[in-house]
């Protein structure tokens, strides 16, 4: 990661994991968890998350970087909204369920780009002058999480095709942003449990 | 020695830079910090008032980006002007609250006085959907003769 980002957020980090996916069909197993997990929150419950040790990391990060949770939701809570207003965790394909899968686990969001289509290392940084994702300019400063050649997507925003991985993808490189605040555990475990689903260990 | 001191000025101007930098960040950590702890009296200001929603204006927005001094600032502030907010509608609603529970106590003691007023459990600060009502004893008949009593309803529709 870029030292200046480092010092300013001591503990802020990438991690990132390789897995395979050979099928995009959705996993039953995976949504019956999901279905499980649907009724582990109730209003009440996503109220009362912005409370927990990780959701507040995230929603803290969200106010220091300019971020306002309550106008753009941190992850989990968009997640858990949306499952309230949906009435359910609906299945939607392999990546999207896994992703989904480890969020509500442990509230740490996954995104999946297409290996193949990124360069490890990956870093936060603030983007340079003139660099752009897809026809979009970044303004200089703008949080990304980058490849060592390119920006990648935002900072909590999803990844836009050809890097945001889909039906076609077969390599996948998973990436979790961590903020200070969140375990190295939590952010590991996020990880293992999207890359288990995709590749069906 | 003119480019002697010439150098001993640079430096120093560039050490002073440093040091200037190295307070900013130092000072941005700070209310970073305290941008968290407000946060967290936010939080549980708004998970106390639920089921009720807090109105609280939107916080100024620009990222996501390292922010200076003055935006954390801002945000500080406007996080402190939130929590103010909340807490004097958290305050507000224990008021109605206080008023709503004398009122029931006084409906208890004398129905008659409250025919036909209505508290809900939510009114009271309690869960469920019950409400307490001044109705007649028998119908008709209990209200021709002034027969009135407090009835709590029996709580939250089935689930059709």
């Amino acid at each position: 990661m870029a030292s200046a980002l480092e010092a300013e957020f001591p503990g802020l980090r990438a991690e990132w994991i390789r897995c395979e996916c050979s099928e995009h069909r959705s996993d039953p197993g995976v949504g019956e968890r999901l279905a499980q997990l649907a009724s582990r929150f109730s209003g009440r419950q996503a109220v009362e998350l912005r409370q927990q040790q990780v959701p507040a990391a995230y929603r803290s990060f969200f106010l220091q970087i300019g971020i306002d949770p309550d106008q753009q939701p941190t992850p989990i809570e968009q997640a858990v909204l949306g499952r309230l207003l949906a009435g359910g965790n609906l299945p939607q394909d392999r990546i999207s369920d896994a992703l989904l899968l480890a969020l509500l686990e442990t509230a740490v969001p996954v995104i999946a780009f297409d290996a193949s289509f990124v360069t490890e290392p990956i870093e936060l940084r603030g983007a340079r002058a003139g660099e752009a994702i897809g026809a979009n300019e970044l303004a200089p400063g703008t949080l990304i999480v980058a490849d060592a050649e390119k920006p990648l997507c935002q900072l909590f925003a999803a990844p836009e095709p050809p890097l945001a991985a889909g039906r076609a993808s077969q390599d996948l490189l998973l990436v979790a942003v961590a903020p200070p605040g969140v375990s190295g555990l939590a952010s590991d475990e996020a990880l293992t449990i999207a890359a288990e689903a995709i590749s069906g260990g | 020695m003119a480019a002697l001191l010439l150098d001993h000025g640079a430096s120093n101007e560039l050490l002073a830079r440093e040091e200037l930098a190295l307070g900013e960040q130092a000072g941005r950590r700070t209310l970073r910090a305290q941008i968290a702890q407000l946060d967290r009296l936010l939080s549980a200001a708004v998970c106390e008032a639920f089921p009720d929603r807090l109105e609280l204006a939107p916080l100024p927005a620009g990222g996501p980006r390292v922010q200076g001094l003055g935006e954390l600032e801002l945000r500080r502030d406007a996080l402190i002007d939130a929590l103010r907010a909340a807490r004097q509608q958290l305050a507000a609603r224990e008021l109605e609250r206080d008023a709503a529970r004398t009122l029931l106590a006084q409906m208890l003691l004398d129905p008659a006085k409250y025919r036909r007023v209505r508290i809900s459990q939510r009114e009271l600060g309690v869960g469920g959907c019950g409400v307490w009502s001044v109705m007649p004893k028998l119908g008709p008949m209990g209200r021709l003769m002034g027969w009135w009593r407090v009835k709590l309803s029996s709580g939250c529709p089935l689930a059709t």
